[in-house]
């Protein structure tokens, strides 16, 4: 049912985009060179499902109620067409919801770039993109809703977490990049300058009061260089990030939320398994007002993906957070009374395994076994410190 | 050394001989259209091109890249041998760029046969087909 109207609804905008195209062509004088630039045009789209059934804790609804949560959906269409050889235009809306976030469903603009490259020849690629960008955060950040893209239904949430997904995953601005093809593999460079983005999730992260407070994005950058040996075999990556985020609280509140991640990534792939590692120092301050403070804290993960029978995969990973660097275990957090100490930091195993159905059918499974909240809603702060949830996806794409 | 064993290992060798010849015979080469010379191209850009990451060729001109399906066994042997990844990792960095708004999908034909007219008819194709298989209506790339 949701898959026809989705369906619908993805060949009505397929229709209306290419009549709007059209129509624009058409003004400019038709011409076969203009009948080419409509051959380029693509539409894809993806639409996800998952029922989550959890031991103590919620995550993404009601999951540890029985019948678990239905309440994670992903569903994205876009298009794209390249009207010169140089110049791709491409937008992508999406349809999210996790639990209480977008409980609507509504569409979002997810981004909407022109990418312009100006350098393409046998050693070198250079190119430039203006207008909502997704950001080069770490290795899966740039498709993160998107199952296919993912080893597994949820990523390692101890660096893409929920809470502040929004000034993470994108941002209104110009971005430069380029690779270098050098005889052992790849260099690569992004570098991004923008607005940085925020939804009500970041705003009750950072301003836990009742006292009403609104926020806005700042000016924020971010930029990753990274190496690709040979085909891919290795990948090293390097991001360093600065979201702002102005705060318009009562007098002597910061007026400055600012996050400064460091993300050191390495993957090897070797055909069919791969080893991945992420870590991250995150360093996050309030200034302004009566404010100086600054917390920094700490996440990492290692996970084995092995593809098996060609269109099964498995998965093994650890994942680690801790809020604060200063205060792992959470004992002072706790002894200042300021909540339970297992919401300072949390340890996740995962094991999951993902069959590609048919090419455009995957359906995923996971086991999470976690120790500590520190990724969990914050209203949650009161909950158990071991839990452990049992997901199931189906996800289509087109 | 036992004559038994001698037997096995001089088998094992033969095998590997053989498919050595047989992977020589049904090499699978870069195919172009002919109508503007691109040269030779390096690997790093024939994966940077098929990744879907750069859109035009060394030449200037757009290109429009053909593949066949992924489980087809001569998509498998160009992506293997010329571009040195599996078919499951290839379409994972083109779905990493078609959902990031930074590029394109490549054109997938159904056959061979297809393949060779759809590169032969577009300016700036680029494909792959089997040494054998070729004629005078594509070109074929040398990879540096």
């Amino acid at each position: 049912m949701i898959a026809s109207a989705f369906l619908r609804w993805s060949n009505r905008l397929r229709c209306r985009c290419i009549t709007a195209l059209t129509v624009a062509m058409t003004a400019g004088g038709a011409s076969s060179a203009q009948a080419d630039v409509l051959d380029t045009v693509q539409v894809h789209g993806f639409m996800s499902q998952a029922l989550i059934m959890s031991r103590h804790n919620d995550f993404f609804g009601p999951s540890s109620q029985s019948g678990g949560s239905l309440q994670y959906t992903e569903i994205g269409a876009n298009i794209s067409m390249r009207p010169t050889k140089d110049l791709l235009v491409s937008a992508q809306v999406l349809s999210r919801r996790a639990g209480d976030d977008n409980s609507d469903y509504e569409p979002k603009l997810d981004y909407g770039l022109l990418d312009y490259q100006f350098v393409t020849d046998n050693s070198r690629v250079l190119g430039v993109q203006v207008g909502k960008i997704k950001q080069p955060f770490g290795i899966y950040n740039q498709t993160r809703d998107v199952a296919f893209t993912r080893p597994g239904i949820l990523l390692p949430q101890s660096i893409y977490f929920d809470r502040t997904r929004a000034p993470a995953l994108s941002s209104e601005g110009v971005s430069v990049y380029g690779e270098e093809h050098l005889s052992s593999g790849m260099l690569y460079f992004q570098a991004g300058l923008g607005k940085a983005n925020t939804d009500n999730n970041v705003k009750n992260t950072i301003w836990d009061s009742r006292v009403p407070a609104s926020i806005d994005g700042a000016l924020s950058s971010i930029g990753q260089i990274g190496y690709e040996h040979d085909s891919g075999n290795i990948i090293a990556a390097l991001t360093v990030a600065e979201a702002n985020i102005d705060i318009d609280g009562p007098r002597a509140a910061p007026d400055r939320y600012s996050f400064r991640p460091i993300i050191m990534s390495l993957q090897y792939n070797h055909g069919y398994w791969s080893l991945t590692g992420e870590y991250a120092l995150r360093r996050q301050s309030f200034t302004g007002g009566d404010h100086d403070d600054h917390i920094t804290g700490e996440s990492w993960y290692i996970q084995y993906t092995h593809r098996f029978l060609e269109d099964w995969q498995w998965l093994l990973r650890y994942d680690s957070l801790v809020n604060d660097r200063a205060d792992p275990k959470g004992r002072q957090f706790e002894a200042d009374g300021r909540g339970a100490a297992h919401s300072q930091f949390a340890r996740d195993w995962t094991l999951g395994l993902q069959w590609n159905a048919t090419s455009n059918l995957l359906l995923s499974t996971e086991y999470h076994h976690v120790n500590g909240t520190g990724w969990l809603p914050k209203d949650q702060d009161t909950s158990d410190q071991y839990w452990g949830m049992l997901l199931f996806q189906a996800s289509w794409r087109f | 050394m036992p004559k038994g064993m001698m037997i096995l290992v001089s088998m094992v060798v033969l095998l590997l001989w053989c498919g050595r010849v047989a992977y020589a015979q049904e090499s699978v080469v870069l195919i172009a259209n002919p109508s503007a010379p691109i040269g030779d191209m390096t690997r790093e850009t024939v994966r940077a091109i098929f990744a879907m990451r750069q859109r035009t060729l060394p030449g200037g001109e757009a290109a429009h890249v053909f593949v066949l399906p992924d489980k087809h066994p001569l998509h498998e042997r160009f992506t293997k041998e010329i571009l040195g990844v599996y078919p499951h990792q290839l379409r994972l960095s083109w779905d990493r760029l078609v959902f990031s708004g930074t590029g394109q999908a490549p054109n997938e034909v159904g056959s061979v046969e297809e393949m060779r007219q759809r590169v032969a008819s577009t300016p700036g194709g680029l494909g792959y087909l089997e040494k054998g298989a070729v004629d005078d209506s594509v070109s074929v790339l040398a990879v540096e």
